[in-house]
């Protein structure tokens, strides 16, 4: 079972408040997302394994139950090429759940016209294999989203 | 087994929308398919974790195979997929 837990502080708005159908309609995997507080922060490892792949703008956690979890911070924001995101972590790296793994300022990229909404998503996961799945009110970071079994 | 090389046309690579598509499509297929690139082992194509971890970018070529009956139309569409170059503003 793995819990996984706000990468950011927000408002949970579950997928379906993702404004970009590839996630709304969890054709990536089923998740929830976070309409992140509008202030920099540090993005952190929503479980405990190993950063398989790390953009600027996304990143994914393996964990020991081979559980990958994708965190996408923003919408697009693979167009903003890197810029206002600093990577605290190295692909390869083996984190801590609530580590840092991504600098990032959702008011810039908010200025740069892209949607500052994290989705975090269980990839390869049905979607009846996540229970207790937040989809609304505020996240504390680190907060509890969704529980994988 | 089918065997095709496909240049990737879309701006974002296989990520995002067309790694979301191209994996729906092959999870639906009965037959094992792979996805490869140059100098990597194949993985699964029915896996967006691993398809995603291949990181394939615009104007690399990847390596799709299929076993079996119905894999040339399934390659045929996964093809499709990739080289379908979305509008600059999409």
């Amino acid at each position: 079972m793995t819990r996984v837990l706000s990468p950011v502080a927000g408002r949970a708005i579950g997928l379906a408040g993702v404004p970009d159908p590839v996630f709304a309609q969890a054709m990536v995997g089923p998740g929830t997302a976070v309409d992140p507080v509008r202030a920099a922060g540090r993005a952190i490892a929503p479980v405990t394994g190993r950063i398989v792949k790390l953009h600027p703008h996304a990143y994914v956690v393996v964990d020991d139950e081979d559980h990958g979890v994708l965190v996408h911070l923003g919408i697009e924001t693979v167009k903003l090429k890197g810029r206002g995101f600093a990577l605290l972590a190295a692909e390869g790296d083996e984190v801590n759940a609530g580590e840092p793994v991504v600098a990032w300022d959702p008011v810039a990229v908010e200025a740069a016209g892209r949607s500052p909404i994290c989705a975090v998503v269980a990839l390869d996961a049905d979607g009846g294999a996540l229970t207790r799945v937040r989809a609304d009110g505020p996240v504390h970071q680190g907060t509890e989203l969704f529980t994988w079994v | 087994m089918t065997e095709r090389r496909v240049k990737i046309k879309s701006r974002v690579g296989l990520h995002a929308r067309p790694a979301a598509l191209f994996v729906q499509t092959a999870a639906k297929a009965p037959m094992e398919v792979t996805v490869g690139r140059d100098g990597n082992d194949p993985v699964n194509a029915k896996s967006i974790l691993a398809v995603l971890g291949l990181d394939a970018h615009h104007g690399e070529e990847v390596t799709l195979t299929a076993v079996g009956d119905g894999a040339e139309e399934l390659l045929n569409t996964l093809e499709g997929i990739l080289t379908e170059e979305e509008p600059e503003h999409a």
